[in-house]
């Protein structure tokens, strides 16, 4: 049978939970899609997702409500979030979850039956719905069934094993296409499509030693940016509070932990009768919240106490994480996946002894810049999921993350399919313009594989994820943003001198992480730059002020943070790409923020609407 | 659709335990009488001649000429589809499944050999009945005992396991402890087999 | 200053087609190191006991907390997960192998789409009418979402396939991981409408059938699903299937 040529093509990239449901819905729309992934899509990262997906179910007798919800989310994500967009998400929430039920993801459910809820940071009612500890992977994998089920029809083509490179453009600027490597046997494709979606997540692997799996590089949403994407809102990234430290990486426990009922503390001398104590400080800092602020609160005050109280357990960056007053059997049903995961790791049993953790890095706020329907700002490419820069402002909500990469592939996918159908897309790419963008990537692709330098791309990785760690994290400072900024630009002069040991051409993953690592590092410079020109606190980015050069402490010897200014930085950071100097260039857009008004975000007290 | 592949392989189980079970209690049963001595053994051996020729012919092919190719051939069949690994994996479980293969590969000459020699060739070609006194000669040549028990003990292992995999197979028992117990009882019931077995053996040695 | 060191012997290969052979790394110790972690230093410094510079060891990985399945490869022998093979837990010198059950690409990577294949002949879906909200989605026994919950840890690594005597290249069977799955849409309220479906499919020529009952599997499953109680159901509802097949006809 001719094949149908009316057929819409969407190119999706990357197979993550925002990937798959944009997949599933240009489907159901009638459409083909070209799947492309690091690894079979089973493996996104989106399975490292552990304690749930936050949507409005009330089914707890708290009078719990979507726009509570939707408060949470703005006011947790210090009102840089674009409402609308916010809106639309947690109203669909609910929706999602049946949804979801109905697909076969298996959720913790109560005695009746019906979704279990708990609690989770940053929000006073239970709202998280979820699948014992491994929410992300049983919804990932319920997604991977039915895109399964499309593949069988015929309208899903998958290409696992295969990096994308860049996109093409046609003579009107228009994304038309993608370039693919295959990374087992290298070779290097011209794909064409009416729309190209990139759902690749986030850029963790940018900080080295992080909780994202080693696929998630940003690489992609580099490629994409250099080629004229706008960036947002890069230097908003998630420290997660609670992380095993690890030195090839940092292994994510759980929010839920705490949402069970956890508590962090550390020993110390009471400052009144010196008696030597548990210290619960997040509960003693934050008596509204608790164990249960939000991650960028915890964070802080976790690396307060380690690095600048001295109080981290042996006087190293570690403080408790305390499950074991609580039932063994309850912890074993409700967070058993984690607990597993902290004895094999570990070799201890949390059940048992408390855990010893640390903030890591872990999600990235900021992405590709997308209207409400995903469009990027250039034409025919979408993007959704964690790479873009959508829902969650300076600060995302624990569970808002699942929601977001679902939600957005239920707009990117039907939105992919009427640009498709109805979008101005311009001329149609010719055989030569596909073969001259093939022909580039595989001239670089050859120079890479020519490198004789004596630098390790891999050493370089190491060296990168050391400086963003010590300049962009946590606790940021003009000067150090500075110096990092002038650390990156050598780094990338490094890059030039790369020797490798590989020239093969079966799975050569040296040569591929080679271009992944420039990609890096040229993203890196971005949230660097992002975190250097935004002059303010605000969620996830807190920045010390500088007084003589130094940094500022009050009269009690507490370093003095800037506070938010909503007044100058109430706006998005677009950052876009200087060709020729190959450094960002950083401007402030507005967003809509027209439904609740900003207000101070205070942790200590209960929230006031 | 006919799923041959699924219909043959539960018939394999169902003859392996049944029909060819059958045939191995009714052989050891027989031959236990030498334990009670020729005369027992003889009186046994007569009692089976009672039934009429065509009926007796009959239930040779029917209960064990034909139950037995199936079993065998088929049987070949499946165990090449294994790539025993119990040097790697060395559960319990695994040694058993890797031993139901390999006394398979046992009994198949052997039982060519003894089904050839004894029933074609002594019965069929020369017309001498099957006695006590043939045995008492034909066990004189220590290879032929050796080989003997190790062919009952084959298949009675073969059949023991058989019980505790056809428990499996049919869904009877599902969880570990119920397929445990039957293991457990099933290898009793080798042990006391193979002790019977060496028992009426060891009987012709010591007279 | 003599620093402790990890010996690795490595065996691999250029390529498919290529005769594998072996190399040894060392490795400088450090508490809690498992083995992605020692290979990720000798793409740091991929240069053997013997001084020479080869390439890095090629294998994959994604998320090292045991949960993507990716990085299932034989150590020591055994089949498992490398990202939570702590050195201080197994036996040096390490011995890391492909699974062989698979196509190897190269190094210790390999090629396992036959068990998404696999997936697609057992029919492993809901058949959804549509992702959108059409209505209440029905309630769940709490013990049974619990059993299915077990069986959706697995995470297709492969282990129970490298394991089973009766996976490879002698044998047609799909291996425990895929044939279990079909349990887990049994088990579904609205999954449980194409059961006779996926009871059919296991039926076929590397079906359920194939299964010997060797019971590795369970033994080595890194996500401890019981996969041999749940053969066993299979089996029951199997027989069952095959007299409905007969008299219902």
């Amino acid at each position: 049978m001719a094949k149908d040529m009316t057929k819409k093509k969407i190119i999706i990239v990357g197979g993550g939970i925002s990937g798959l449901l944009a997949t599933i819905k240009v489907c159901e729309l009638g459409g083909e899609v070209d799947l492309f992934s690091y690894c079979p899509v089973k493996r996104s990262h989106s399975l490292c997702a552990q304690g749930g997906i936050n949507a409005c179910m009330d089914t707890k007798g708290e009078h719990d409500s979507i726009y509570e919800h939707f408060d949470d989310t703005v006011y947790g994500g210090d009102f840089l979030a674009d409402q609308l967009a916010v809106k639309g998400m947690v109203e669909a929430a609910p929706k999602l979850i049946k949804m979801f039920d109905r697909m076969g993801v298996p959720f913790t459910r109560t005695a009746e039956g019906t979704l279990d809820l708990r609690n989770f940071g940053g929000q006073k009612n239970k709202r998280t719905c979820f699948a014992g500890s491994t929410t992300g992977q049983q919804i990932l994998y319920a997604l991977d069934e039915q895109v399964r089920r499309w593949e069988v029809k015929g309208a899903v083509k998958k290409y696992e094993f295969w990096e994308f490179v860049k996109i093409i453009k046609n003579k009107e600027g228009i994304c038309r296409g993608i370039v693919a490597q295959s990374m087992n046997t290298m070779e290097i494709k011209a794909f064409k499509g009416d729309t190209v979606i990139l759902a690749t997540g986030g850029p963790g692997q940018v900080f080295g030693r992080c909780t994202a799996s080693t696929i998630c590089n940003g690489s992609a949403v580099s490629a994409v940016y250099q080629q004229g994407a706008e960036i947002a809102n890069p230097e908003f990234i998630q420290i997660h509070p609670t992380a095993i430290p690890g030195s090839d990486k940092n292994r994510l426990m759980s929010e839920a932990c705490r949402g069970e009922g956890g508590r962090v503390w550390v020993w110390r001398n009471n400052p009144e009768t010196g008696e030597r104590e548990r210290w619960y400080f997040l509960e003693d800092m934050y008596p509204a919240y608790g164990n249960l602020v939000p991650r960028d609160v915890a964070s802080r005050a976790i690396f307060k106490v380690c690095e600048h109280m001295k109080l981290g357990i042996d006087g190293e960056h570690r403080v408790y994480l305390d499950l074991s007053h609580i039932d063994g059997d309850y912890l074993k049903r409700k967070l058993g996946g984690i607990l597993e995961m902290y004895s094999e790791f570990v070799g201890k049993d949390p059940r048992e002894v408390p855990m010893e953790i640390f903030p890591s890095v872990h999600y990235s706020m900021g992405g590709i810049w997308v209207d409400r329907l995903h469009n990027t700002n250039i034409p025919g490419l979408m993007a959704s999921g964690e790479c873009d820069y959508q829902y969650h402002g300076a600060n995302r909500l624990g569970a808002n993350s699942l929601l977001s990469a679902a939600y957005s592939g239920t707009v990117s996918g039907p939105e992919a399919m009427k640009w498709a159908k109805t979008g101005n897309k311009g001329s149609e790419l010719t055989d030569a313009e596909m073969e001259a963008a093939r022909q580039e990537v595989q001239n670089e692709y050859d120079k890479i594989l020519q490198m004789n330098g004596s630098e390790n791309a891999h050493k370089l990785h190491h060296e990168m994820g050391d400086l963003m760690y010590k300049y962009v994290a946590i606790e940021r400072d003009n000067n150090g943003l500075d110096q990092g900024l002038i650390e990156l630009k050598k780094l990338l002069k490094r890059w030039d001198d790369i020797g490798i040991t590989d020239r093969g051409n079966v799975a050569n993953q040296e040569a591929m992480f080679v271009r992944q690592l420039r990609n890096m590092i040229l993203y890196a410079m971005a949230i660097t730059k992002g975190a250097r020109m935004r002059d303010e606190s605000r969620g996830a980015h807190a920045k010390i002020v500088l007084e003589n050069g130094q940094r500022k402490h009050d009269k009690d010897g507490e370093l003095v943070f800037m506070g938010r200014d909503d007044e100058r930085f109430m706006k998005v950071t677009i950052v876009n790409y200087d060709e020729k100097t190959e450094e960002p260039i950083i401007s402030y857009r507005d967003f809509d923020h027209s439904l609740i008004k900003p207000r101070a975000r205070n942790y200590a007290v209960a929230k006031k609407e | 659709m006919f799923h041959t592949t699924f219909y043959v392989r539960r018939l394999h189980s169902l003859c392996g335990l049944f029909v060819l079970g059958m045939v191995l209690f009714e052989h050891i049963f027989t031959n236990s009488m030498a334990i009670l001595g020729p005369e027992a053994l003889n009186g046994a051996l007569e009692m089976m001649e009672l039934i009429p020729k065509p009926i007796f012919m009959g239930l040779e092919v029917g209960g064990i000429a034909v139950p037995l190719l199936f079993h065998a051939l088929y049987g070949i069949y499946i165990a090449c589809q294994a790539n025993n690994n119990p040097g790697r994996f060395g559960y319990i479980r695994n040694w058993n499944f890797a031993l139901q293969r390999w006394t398979a590969w046992f009994l198949v000459p052997f039982l060519i050999w003894h089904v050839g020699y004894l029933r074609f060739y002594t019965k069929g070609v020369t017309g001498t009945p099957i006695s006590w006194e043939l045995l008492y000669n034909y066990f004189q040549n220590p290879l032929v005992v050796v080989l003997y028990v190790l062919g009952m003990f084959a298949a009675i292992f073969h059949f023991s396991n058989g019980i505790t995999t056809f428990c499996m197979t049919w869904g009877i028992t599902k969880g570990p402890r119920s397929q445990n117990v039957i293991s457990v009882i099933s290898m009793c019931l080798c042990a006391v087999l193979c002790l019977i077995t060496l028992v009426f053996m060891g009987s012709y040695l010591v007279r | 200053m003599a620093e402790k060191k990890v010996r690795f012997v490595i065996e691999r290969q250029d390529s498919a087609n290529d005769k594998p052979y072996i190399q040894e790394f060392d490795v400088d110790y450090r508490p809690g190191l498992n083995v992605v972690a020692a290979l990720m230093e000798i793409q740091k410094n991929p240069v053997t006991v013997d001084g020479k510079r080869v390439p890095p060891v090629v294998w994959e990985c994604n998320c090292l907390e045991k949960v993507c399945g990716a990085c299932m490869m034989v150590i020591n022998g055994k089949a498992r997960q490398a990202c939570c093979a702590l050195v201080d837990e197994i036996d040096q010198p390490i011995k890391l192998q492909p699974a062989r059950t698979f196509p190897v690409i190269r190094d210790l990577l390999i090629d396992r789409t036959r068990m998404f294949e696999a997936l697609k002949k057992i029919q492993g879906w809901i058949e959804l009418d549509g992702s959108f909200e059409s209505k209440d989605a029905p309630i769940q026994n709490p013990y049974t979402a619990q059993t299915a919950y077990e069986i959706s840890h697995c995470m297709t690594c492969g282990c129970c396939l490298e394991a089973c005597p009766n996976v490879g290249p002698q044998s047609d069977f799909i291996g425990p991981a895929p044939t279990v799955q079909a349990y887990l849409f049994n088990l579904h309220p609205l999954g449980k409408f194409d059961a006779p479906k996926r009871l059919n499919a296991l039926m076929e020529k590397g079906g359920i059938t194939s299964c010997g009952n060797s019971q590795n599997c369970v033994e080595v499953c890194p996500k401890s699903i019981k996969l041999t109680t749940y053969l066993a159901q299979l089996n029951r509802d199997v027989n069952i299937q095959a007299l409905k097949n007969i008299f219902d006809n």
